[in-house]
């Protein structure tokens, strides 16, 4: 994006900027409408299913993973839960891996016009959250098919707590898309690492189970349960659940807004590292 | 849009350094691995001590050999190449078509993806909206606009990307060899647009091999050399030293010498019309080249024979004295031979001249110079193609 008319473009050591530095607020918003709308026609025009296959894929998973832990674990699992995890999942693990590529597939747009990078990574979290609150709508029809049918526990949608939810885990979700797309301009070999740690990071999550089953491990272990409440997937999962399903309490302890508060700082954390490390974008593409 | 004497663009002491890191995409392994043998990174400079302005509502040239340093320059004037010094200040909004249809989304129709160009280049939507017809219109894509850009020929996508570039007002446009893909007549059209943007006060900076749309465009010119601007001025003596220092012998034109040196080249000159030393020359009009020779003995019925290819390698015309049924006796010394190409029938582009002298029975290559001589045409003349052919109209007789 360029200046207008009375502006111009000072370019330092320090990376090109717009003066005078107000706010372009509605060019920003245009520019970035546009890069959503791109991601998502650009996503949904090459099949013929489009939308579908966004609430298909975790559909599938969510039934996958019911089938298999019920084998493995019985009945302790109820499917509700599991499809409110594997959907919220969904949108991160969606999230951080087109986020990282946010930069490095636009490579020819990088070096070749200016505009603000942010917007990248920004309008590729965006397209995510756009697919999850739409895939939502899917989630509630079957969470209310299950109860409807007494496999699972009443719908009920608490109308702050679930915004609240939506809105952090968005914020986690963009903080990383910052950080890894700046990272993977840097070193290519990020996509390899981040493909091992998002497998992990599923599993040490709450996704496929809540913290009930994991209650016989985590009595005496006062530690365990710290490291567990401390990863953000954990209340903001668990708040996921209390905010859609009867009967889930959600009380986390006092001190696991710490994991709540690593949403936020993600997000700062990524919004330094991109604005440091987006000068030399150009020369690494 | 440009006051008089307002500076459009303003370079103070810009370089730009690139570490040299092979083919290879950038790697955390990689990285680490260098750095645990204690192996610094090579560096070079790509732009160095870049120090011009460019006073609004004029057309800058950029011309130099490949890897100078000139795209460089201009990825530093549009803001996407971060200078490792100095300062590049550049007013007003910016246009580059530094490459045409960047943004275009391959699933996207040609209107989506003209708003969404048009977005990139920061251009209201509304603005967009209200222009849209003459974009499309411009662009010459009929029904292939609602179509999604993949099934567009290159030459449809840059024209639908310059005709969201030239729609799009901007106060300094910024071109890199773009105008030489597309038809003759779509090149056309974007020079009448160029035209256009000049005539109202826009301030143009446009690298290009096309000497001859360079002399004719701008109006002054920075030679670029090895990273350093070397030369700034006039375009046709500016153009005229690119030629003779950077492109001919030993330069990036690949270039062949050989023969017994009995007598030898020793100086060539191109004048045009009036006997002035140029490197551009006009369709139609003489000209002139002056060879210099200089002989070791006496040598019998020399021929002395010259031939014109294009830049990309055509062998377009070749002939010698001995063809020309004119017969030299014998040279001695030093002396000065006059080849005149009158009219010159090369239309627009880049040629190579070879030289030659050999004996008349063409046994002895005496000194022969292959491609060694560039020179550029251009074209007043309004026709097209690829030479020109003096033709003549007959009127139509009535009844």
């Amino acid at each position: 994006m360029t200046a207008g008319s009375a502006s111009r473009i000072v370019n330092t050591r320090l990376g090109a900027r717009i003066e005078p530095s107000g706010p372009r607020v509605r060019a920003t918003l245009e520019l970035l409408g546009a890069l959503v709308g791109r991601e998502l026609k650009g996503r949904y025009k090459g099949s013929a299913l489009g939308f579908l296959w966004a609430v298909l894929v975790p559909l599938f998973m969510a039934a996958i993973y019911v089938v298999f832990l019920r084998m493995l674990v019985g009945r302790a699992l109820t499917p509700d839960r599991v499809v409110v995890g594997v959907f919220a999942w969904q949108f991160t693990a969606q999230s951080v891996q087109a986020g990282m590529a946010s930069v490095t597939g636009n490579a020819n747009l990088v070096k070749k016009v200016f505009f603000p990078r942010w917007l990248l990574p920004a309008a590729s979290t965006l397209a995510q959250l756009i697919n999850y609150l739409l895939s939502l709508l899917v989630q509630f029809a079957v969470l209310g098919v299950l109860a409807a049918r007494g496999a699972a526990a009443g719908v009920s949608v608490d109308p702050l707590l679930l915004p609240a939810a939506v809105a952090l885990l968005t914020m986690l979700n963009f903080g990383m898309a910052l950080l890894l797309a700046a990272a993977h301009v840097h070193f290519r070999d990020t996509q390899h690492l981040v493909g091992v740690l998002l497998s992990a990071w599923f599993f040490v999550s709450p996704v496929m189970y809540d913290l009930d089953l994991l209650r016989p491990w985590l009595a005496g272990r006062p530690w365990l349960e710290a490291a567990v409440w401390l990863n953000p997937l954990t209340p903001l999962l668990t708040g996921l659940r209390a905010a859609s399903l009867d009967g889930v309490a959600w009380l986390p302890p006092p001190w696991a807004a710490a994991g709540l508060a690593v949403a936020p700082a993600t997000l700062a954390l990524g919004a330094a590292v991109f604005r440091r490390a987006q000068r030399h974008f150009a020369d690494l593409l | 849009m440009g006051e008089a004497g307002d500076i459009a663009i303003e370079a103070r002491g810009v370089g730009k350094r690139y570490r040299v890191r092979g083919h290879a995409p950038p790697t955390l392994f990689g990285r680490l691995a260098s750095a645990i043998r204690g192996r610094r990174p090579d560096e070079f400079w790509a732009l160095r001590e870049a120090t011009f302005e460019v006073p609004a509502g004029r057309t800058f040239g950029v011309i130099g050999p490949n890897g100078s340093g000139k795209s460089s320059l201009l990825g530093l004037v549009a803001g996407t190449i971060t200078p490792t010094c100095g300062r590049v200040t550049t007013r007003g909004r910016v246009c580059s078509l530094l490459e045409l249809g960047a943004g275009f989304h391959p699933d996207l129709t040609g209107r989506e993806n003209v708003f969404l160009n048009a977005a990139l280049l920061g251009i209201p939507r509304e603005d967009v909206r209200r222009r849209f017809d003459r974009i499309a219109e411009f662009a010459g894509l009929g029904p292939f606009i609602e179509e999604p850009v993949r099934h567009y020929s290159s030459g449809m996508y840059v024209r639908l990307a310059f005709a969201v570039a030239a729609e799009s007002e901007p106060d300094v446009l910024l071109i890199d060899e773009v105008l030489a893909v597309g038809d003759v007549a779509f090149q056309l059209r974007c020079l009448d647009r160029i035209r256009e943007l000049q005539r109202r006060n826009r301030t143009l900076l446009f690298v290009s091999h096309a000497l001859q749309t360079v002399e004719e465009f701008c109006h002054e010119v920075l030679l670029v050399h090895r990273g350093s601007i070397v030369a700034r001025g006039e375009p046709a003596p500016t153009i005229l030293r690119y030629i003779r220092e950077f492109m001919g012998e030993g330069g990036p034109v690949y270039t062949q010498e050989f023969g017994t040196r009995e007598v030898e080249i020793a100086d060539v000159t191109f004048r045009d019309a009036d006997g002035r030393e140029a490197a551009v020359f006009e369709t139609g009009w003489p000209m002139h080249v002056d060879v210099r020779w200089r002989a070791r003995g006496r040598i019998e019925r020399p021929v002395f024979g010259f031939s014109v290819k294009t830049a990309n390698g055509l062998y377009v015309f070749g002939s010698n004295t001995q063809i020309a049924g004119v017969e030299i006796r014998a040279i001695e010394g030093e002396g000065k031979i006059r080849l005149t190409l009158d009219p010159l029938t090369l239309m627009s582009g880049q040629y190579l001249l070879s030289l030659a002298i050999h004996s008349w029975d063409h046994a002895r290559q005496f000194h022969r110079r292959e491609d060694w001589y560039p020179f550029a045409v251009r074209n007043p003349t309004g026709a097209l193609g690829a030479f020109f052919l003096n033709s003549r109209w007959t009127p139509p007789s009535q009844g």
